[in-house]
């Protein structure tokens, strides 16, 4: 596809296709979100408390720690591979706006990455013995959170992907900027128990979700410019 | 519009000699209101009638707690001057800002807690201040330690600077978020001109001074390390090295 015909959104289509093509060939990037997600939710029964009730309290903290966490973890691949091979300097050399490339490998990270997590969830959720009544409350609630969480982390790892060894700094300067959406997560499963009325809560996950989208691609563009240059 | 006085801020030797001739100034005033503030402060302020002498860790806490909340803006600013500018002291600000500003916020949760612990009977809750202030102190650590990783100086300096502008907006974020969260703290008080009130001037005058002290000393702070910081990065400049002849 020439520069002269290719359209902002066919490179977007584009962008997203390939790096879904990516992930479906390399099956660990699927899976090992997922499956981190899982583990670190069973750690806390056995370093906890088996018992229900104990549980059933933490349940939705757990949760978002457990997912928190997963997406942190995945983060790393989100530029890595292409950085090594160069394709993410062609990216950039695309004549189409970095803000929408950017905004198409965070999506079809999410897709691979966060989907899982929010689709697994509610089984996970029973397992720790979570309050009923709250299950949509949670898939709800991880449906808009983690995305702003895959946004976010994009900017760290934006900036620090000409770092060799990265795995602790990203968590560092990634994990202070989550604690809003953990915070509104968390916050809107305990008041969907106590029987508040949830349309404000989601308000603002939905308003952190549209401040990240908007916002967020464009700090990993300029992070992106920075790294690479 | 005559732009000079914004061009001469692009040059660190311009800077060096300028802000050492501020800084006798600036040490002056700044041990002036001290002393004056602390005297005052602890000596002559009638005591708190619940919390008692406790209280006067109040004139240490309130204006380092309030320093430590403009570290980000600071960084911020001068990261958009060095991003947009290219300015090399902005980013010698934004470098040196972070470890301070660290130790600042460090400061603010210390006298805090002491002061939670009597009053509280803690030394620490997992408030919304409270919460807040570590959020943003470990952001600050953020800031440090991409610095230290990124050993390119030029990739560092944007890299950083992207940061600062990126935790400014965050923090403010995480300051509502956490509020709505859990709020223990007490709320900022208004004070007032009246001396039948509680909050009268006996109170709030020694403060000012406090204050003043503070930034005093934030500002000597952060200029004596951005001057190390200019003589480390221009140490093979001639400027530099007929200074160092000199002395």
């Amino acid at each position: 596809m020439s520069a002269a015909r290719s359209t902002l959104a066919g490179a977007v289509v584009a962008t997203l296709r390939r790096d879904l093509l990516i992930a479906y060939k390399r099956k660990n990037d699927l899976f090992n979100p997922f499956m981190f997600f899982v583990l670190v939710a069973t750690l806390f029964p056995i370093g906890i408390s088996p018992e229900p009730e104990a549980l059933g309290e933490i349940s939705a903290g757990v949760l978002w720690i457990s997912a928190l966490l997963a997406s942190l973890l995945a983060m790393d691949n989100l530029y890595r591979a292409d950085f090594e091979d160069g394709s993410l300097e062609l990216l950039m050399l695309s004549p189409h706006p970095l803000y929408f490339l950017v905004l198409a490998k965070n999506f079809a990270h999410w897709l691979v990455s966060g989907l899982p997590i929010v689709l697994v969830s509610p089984l996970i959720a029973y397992m720790l013995n979570f309050p009923e009544g709250a299950y949509s409350t949670l898939v709800l609630t991880l449906l808009l959170g983690t995305p702003v969480l895959s946004l976010l982390g994009s900017i760290g790892v934006a900036l620090t992907v000409g770092l060799g060894s990265r795995g602790l700094i990203l968590a560092v300067i990634t994990l202070p900027m989550s604690v809003p959406v953990l915070i509104a997560g968390t916050l809107t499963v305990s008041q969907t128990l106590e029987g508040a009325s949830l349309s404000g809560y989601l308000a603002i996950m939905g308003a952190m979700l549209v401040a990240a989208l908007t916002l967020a691609p464009l700090a990993s563009a300029a992070a992106l410019r920075i790294s690479v240059n | 519009m005559d732009w000079t006085w914004f061009h001469k801020w692009g040059s660190p030797k311009w800077f060096y000699e300028l802000s050492g001739k501020w800084l006798p100034w600036l040490v002056g005033a700044m041990v002036t209101c001290l002393l004056i503030g602390v005297t005052w402060a602890l000596l002559f302020v009638p005591q708190d009638y619940q919390q008692g002498l406790t209280n006067r860790i109040f004139y240490v806490h309130v204006p380092v707690a309030s320093i430590s909340l403009a570290f980000f803006p600071l960084m911020a600013m001068a990261g958009t001057i060095f991003l947009v500018w290219r300015m090399k002291l902005a980013d010698v600000v934004v470098k040196v800002a972070a470890p301070l500003g660290a130790w600042f916020t460090a400061l603010a949760l210390a006298s805090g807690s002491i002061w939670g612990v009597d009053t509280w009977g803690t030394w620490w809750v997992w408030d919304g201040r409270l919460t807040s202030l570590l959020l943003q102190f470990f952001l600050l650590l953020g800031v440090v330690s991409l610095r230290t990783a990124l050993e390119d100086s030029e990739g560092a300096a944007r890299a950083c600077a992207l940061l600062s502008i990126v935790g400014c907006i965050n923090v403010v974020v995480i300051k509502y978020s956490v509020d709505w969260w859990n709020t223990l703290h007490q709320p900022s008080t208004n004070f007032t001109l009246a001396t039948d009130q509680a909050n009268g001037p006996e109170i709030w005058v020694p403060l000012i001074f406090m204050i003043v002290a503070v930034y005093l000393f934030f500002a000597i702070s952060l200029i004596l390390s951005t001057r190390n910081e200019i003589l480390q990065r221009e140490k093979r400049a001639q400027w530099v090295r007929d200074l160092v002849a000199k002395s």
